[in-house]
């Protein structure tokens, strides 16, 4: 029952905004039922080590509608209601265009996106996967910036593209189950499919995730989506909905297509980390920084997908320990990012310069988030990379090497932006310029606290993770043993 | 683990202090006026200082050689354990007296030296972190705790270098310093994960305990080593990482003197000789250090040679001095390298807080050529600053006289080969640093505008303090040459295993160290002559000198190699890669596809009259309808 009131509880008060007139009010109930959510989510990961709920919902496919969780999902699910207060939060500004209709798309979102995590079941899993676009998708084009009705249609396209390909694997994995045909993921798990069918397999169900994430080569929609999103649309994008794509390929590809991951493994990995170098060394050259922090999302992005198929406990822990730290950190930088454009009513870097003088405090928390970007030891960021490094050196010292790349290259163009953008000598343009406002201590402080407090004690999270590697390994049946062969 | 040194339940507050002195002095920068923050961050660094101090004779008096405090799990997944863990033994006691003892000096002495400037409550919070950082590097009980002090330095050290951040030169430097470093601490972590690996720890009891069963070579500590190597290198300013460093001179003098002399630079000294047991087991990375450090000594004492910047000289002459040291890390006389950074942090940071009492006399000028003749106007200053050149100079019985004569002793036992060298690059630092002292106190004043004048007490009582400790700081290890008791090498010799056994019979060294005065009187003499006699001032800049002086007063044009070989192509492939690969092969790829499915999509829209929530509900008809179709055939 808990997981309908938390898979629903957003959704619902969603639809109950749009008849609502006045903005304040409308933000005010978003943002409880947000925190409430958020509450909930603590006190299930507190109480209840693992439930499920599950209902008679579809005859014509023979399956249930299952929701459940394991370490993987409460991840997820923690991650993504830590962070939809703090979007809510995000726009309670001056603004007041359609201001029910956009918290009701937020609140959509986060509803699909908790059915994503929460789904035991791969047709559902695809219906709420499917679902998440549509919200996102009017965010965009209502919200977003210049070029935005070109630059939907080709991220909306683009994904789409993918889950077709999901969706046909899903089907196909469907008429392998014996008998009464199923989709659940329990019955998934059970395959054992042939080599060589997981070796196309693979792919069939890898190419939606790694959209998703963005995986090199698959990656073009994302730096031109992120520059023209709103914040509120980019915050959701790099903080959650990446994620996602991580979550799928954990949930598809390692139980159901082990043979076909270990198949493709150097090779995914070799993807992976030519987007490391390629997004690192591009972002250094960008003259606007939201689209610098974009190409910078995608080289953690891409070290974190690297990490996940590296296939051992460090790499996995520290995978799911970046999930909530990188989404944590890209989130308190896009929300600076935008603030800095409201500020000075520009993005572009050559046009900056000397902000600190006049925003002091905007620098600061500006300087703590990044330090938590280029992982700096103290910071959440050096946790997970850390781990993730590890555990790449366990594959192999060069991937090790190669990956570990970000730590240099990201010192060089994030500290190269911070420098640009606030010091130097004092800028007149900037003269008249305001620091930081009560609403953005309010979501600056904690998610920069988080970001600190877990670099200093990560332990919860990686206990949480930890139930997640071994809920892994449980699912992973046949390969499992080779796995686990692999890491220890 | 049980405490087994008496007051070892202590040992948190050390970082402590200096972690509250950042915390009050940063919330509450805006409220604290005149010298507030100045007197709370030293009077809590001179705490941590006392506390070390108790530590210490504790530690002598109970006979105990190490303890361990664990405050919490900080990282555990698998069979990971890592604990935030201090470890307080004979080398970490040492390191602690030096950080916090010439620490709240230097934080004693910026009272008076950043008296006038706007920021100055930022700049000891940002020195109080420094500190927390750097005892954390050495008091940390594993690799890891260690790593994190270790760039926790680097970045304190990126804020200090860009303090006066108005000038984009100097943020240019504090860029690149933390830049270079992290180049290094890719190697270092990369090393701490192999020992991990390893050892299944990173914890230097674990790890060093477990290494006595691995053999001598073996490729793998080889490459652990190496890789270590690799962080020091950066950290401690060797070549080839070692251009960030003059650089840094872009901060504030007290920076230059704590972090950029006295103790951070060393933090790779100190790495090393900590583990001086996986060391011991890798000749092929000795070998490799002994090279570093000689060219690195050598090399930058020729480019001291011509520099007129006097911060510079300096900077120049702490990489040479870092490269004595990893000389005799090198030579696997471990001890040797940490009593030579303890004078050299005497010494060195003596030196730098001179220089910043003369450019603070001056009005900030730092070309030496203007100075001149201040002998007179600056006692103080020049009495402190005349026993520091003679300690590094290593005149008996100045303290760098003890320390490098062991490095030299110790290069002789190895190679005469490498004695020379080492000798060679000793007596163009004592030709650099007479030049230095005769230029700036020397002669007339060459700039008649400005009226210099002593400095205040608060500036030149820790000169005098730090005057007497590089006077006397060589008797903490007399050699039974004289008479002496080795007692630094002694108190250090359980916690670091020297490699050194054999030593030299008394009349070789006797003779070595004759030989050595005279060419040391004879250099002084030459740049008595050359400054005070002939009164020779420097080319000015622009002036004609020799290629081969362009070429040293260009340090060899390593920052013009370098941005030629990184920088630019760094810059050519992100333009390319973006204008190029992403731009024109990528993205158009994708758009053809895109075209291709937006027409489709065209005719579907005409079915629809373009609204668009319909277009939802039929895409997600259309998939089921898809699905029924599938089950159906």
């Amino acid at each position: 029952m808990i997981l309908i009131i938390i898979l629903l509880l957003p959704i619902i008060t969603g639809l109950l905004l749009l008849p609502l007139k006045n903005p304040a009010t409308v933000r005010i109930i978003a943002l409880t039922a947000a925190v409430a959510n958020l509450l909930i989510t603590l006190g299930l990961i507190i109480s209840v080590p693992s439930a499920t709920y599950s209902v008679n919902w579809t005859h014509f496919m023979g399956t249930q509608f299952t929701l459940g969780y394991d370490g993987i999902s409460l991840i997820m699910i923690l991650l993504t209601n830590l962070l939809f207060p703090f979007i809510i939060l995000s726009g309670f500004t001056r603004s007041h265009i359609k201001i029910p209709v956009l918290n009701f798309l937020i609140l959509f979102t986060q509803s699909s996106l908790l059915g994503v995590f929460l789904a035991q079941n791969a047709f559902l899993f695809y219906i709420f996967w499917e679902l998440t676009l549509i919200p996102v998708y009017f965010i965009l084009l209502l919200w977003g910036g210049e070029n935005r009705r070109a630059i939907t249609l080709k991220f909306f396209i683009y994904t789409l593209t993918g889950s077709l390909f999901l969706l046909f694997g899903i089907i196909y994995l469907f008429t392998l189950t014996p008998g009464l045909h199923t989709t659940d993921f329990s019955a998934f798990n059970q395959l054992h499919i042939p080599a060589h069918t997981q070796n196309w397999l693979f792919w069939i169900l890898f190419i939606a995730f790694a959209i998703k994430m963005p995986v090199f080569p698959f990656h073009t929609w994302q730096p031109s989506t992120y520059t023209m999103a709103s914040k509120q649309g980019v915050m959701i994008l790099a903080g959650v909905m990446t994620k996602m794509g991580i979550y799928g390929a954990l949930r598809f590809l390692f139980p159901i297509v082990p043979e076909g991951v270990l198949y493709w493994q150097n090779i995914v990995i070799a993807l992976c980390l030519t987007g490391v170098i390629y997004a690192s060394v591009i972002a250094f050259r960008q003259s606007n920084i939201k689209r610098l922090i974009a190409f910078s999302s995608m080289a953690h992005i891409s070290l974190m997908a690297a990490a996940m198929f590296a296939l051992n406990v460090y790499s996995l822990q520290g995978l799911l320990f970046q999930v909530i730290s990188h989404g944590v950190t890209i989130v308190a930088l896009f929300y600076l990012v935008h603030l800095i454009q409201e500020r000075t009513g520009t993005l572009e870097l050559p046009q900056m310069g000397g902000l600190k003088h006049v925003a002091p405090g905007m620098a600061i928390l500006l300087l703590m988030a990044v330090l938590g970007s280029i992982a700096l030891p103290m910071t959440s960021g050096f946790v997970g990379e850390f781990l993730i490094i590890t555990g790449l050196a366990k594959q192999s010292l060069w991937v090790a090497l190669i990956g570990g790349t970000t730590m240099i290259l990201g010192a060089i163009y994030m500290l190269y932006a911070y420098q640009r953008i606030m010091l130097g000598d004092s800028n007149p343009a900037f003269s008249k310029v305001q620091d930081i406002r009560v609403l953005d201590y309010f979501i600056l402080i904690p998610l920069i606290a988080v970001i600190f407090v877990l670099g200093i004690y990560p332990q919860p999270v990686l206990d949480l993770a930890e139930a997640s590697v071994n809920s892994m390994q449980k699912l992973l049946g046949p390969a499992g043993e080779v796995i686990s062969q692999l890491t220890h | 683990m049980v405490a087994s040194i008496p007051y070892i339940t202590l040992a948190w507050l050390v970082p402590a202090f200096p972690l509250l002195g950042f915390l009050i002095t940063g919330l509450a920068k805006n409220r604290l006026k005149n010298n507030q923050a100045g007197i709370l961050a030293s009077t809590l660094v001179s705490l941590s200082f006392l506390i070390s101090v108790l530590l210490f004779f504790t530690m002598k008096s109970s006979g105990q050689e190490s303890a361990t405090l664990t405050l919490f799990n900080w990282i555990s997944a698998g069979d990971m354990k890592i604990p935030f863990a201090f470890m307080i033994d004979h080398l970490s006691i040492i390191m602690m007296l030096i950080v916090t003892g010439v620490g709240s000096l230097i934080h004693i002495y910026s009272i008076g030296y950043m008296h006038d400037d706007e920021r100055v409550n930022t700049f000891f919070a940002q020195m109080n972190l420094f500190t927390f950082s750097m005892l954390l590097l050495v008091m940390g009980a594993n690799y890891l705790i260690l790593f994190i002090g270790w760039e926790g330095v680097g970045f304190c050290s990126y804020l200090l270098i860009g303090f006066w951040f108005k000038n984009p030169d100097y943020n240019y430097a504090a860029r690149k310093a933390f830049v270079m470093n992290r180049i290094g601490d890719l190697g270092f972590i990369l090393g701490i994960i192999l020992l991990f690996f390893t050892f299944k720890s990173v914890s230097f009891t674990e790890v060093f305990s477990q290494a006595a069963t691995l053999q001598t070579g073996a490729p793998m500590i080889t490459l652990i080593t190496l890789l270590l190597l690799v962080g020091a290198v950066g950290k401690s300013a060797q070549i080839p990482l070692y251009t960030w460093l003059p650089d840094a001179m872009a901060g504030p003098t007290p920076v230059s003197a704590l972090i950029h002399a006295a103790t951070m630079v060393t933090a790779g000294i100190y790495m090393i000789a900590r583990s001086s047991i996986l060391y011991n087991l890798a000749p092929i990375t000795l070998n490799i250090i002994i090279v570093i450090g000689l060219a690195t000594a050598i090399l930058a004492a020729i480019v001291g040679l011509r520099q007129n910047d006097i911060k510079k000289v300096l900077a120049y002459s702490t990489v040479s001095q870092l490269g004595y040291m990893f000389l005799a890390l090198g030579l696997g006389a471990y001890s040797a390298a940490v009593f030579h950074l303890t004078t050299h942090a005497f010494f060195k940071a003596l030196l730098f807080l001179g220089a910043g009492s003369i450019i603070h006399a001056m009005g900030g000028e730092q070309d030496i050529r203007k100075m001149g003749g201040l002998k007179k106007k600056m006692p103080v200053t020049f009495l402190t600053f005349l026993t520091a050149t003679l300690a590094i100079s290593g005149i008996p019985p100045f303290s760098g006289f003890f320390s490098k004569d062991q490095i030299l002793t110790d290069a002789f036992e190895n190679n005469p080969v490498l004695y020379v060298l080492a000798l060679g690059g000793a007596l163009i630092t004592c030709f650099y640093m007479f030049r230095l002292l005769y230029l700036v106190f020397y002669g007339n004043q060459r700039l008649s505008t400005s009226h210099p004048h002593e400095s205040p007490r608060v500036m030149t009582i820790p000169l005098i303090i730090l005057s007497v400790l590089s006077v006397f700081g060589g008797f903490l290890n007399i050699p039974s040459l004289f008479g002496g008791d080795s007692g630094f090498s002694e108190f250090l010799h359980k916690t670091i295993i020297s490699k050194i056994t054999a030593e030299l019979d008394n009349t070789t060294e006797i003779g070595l160290i004759i030989a050595s005065l005279i060419l040391l009187g004879l250099v002084i003499l030459l740049a008595y002559r050359t400054y005070v006699k002939k009164a020779v001032v420097p080319a000015k800049d622009g002036e004609k000198i020799s290629v081969f002086g362009r070429i040293i007063a260009n340090k060899f044009y390593l920052d013009e190699i370098y941005s030629a070989v990184f920088e630019k192509p760094f810059g050519f492939l992100s333009d390319f890669f973006y204008n190029q690969i992403e731009t024109k092969i990528l993205d158009p790829i994708i758009d053809e596809i895109g075209i291709l499915t937006s027409r489709l999509g065209d005719l579907v829209r005409k079915l629809q009259q373009g609204i668009m929530s319909f277009y939802f509900f039929a895409m997600v008809a259309g998939i089921l309808l898809f699905i029924i179709f599938i089950l159906i055939v």
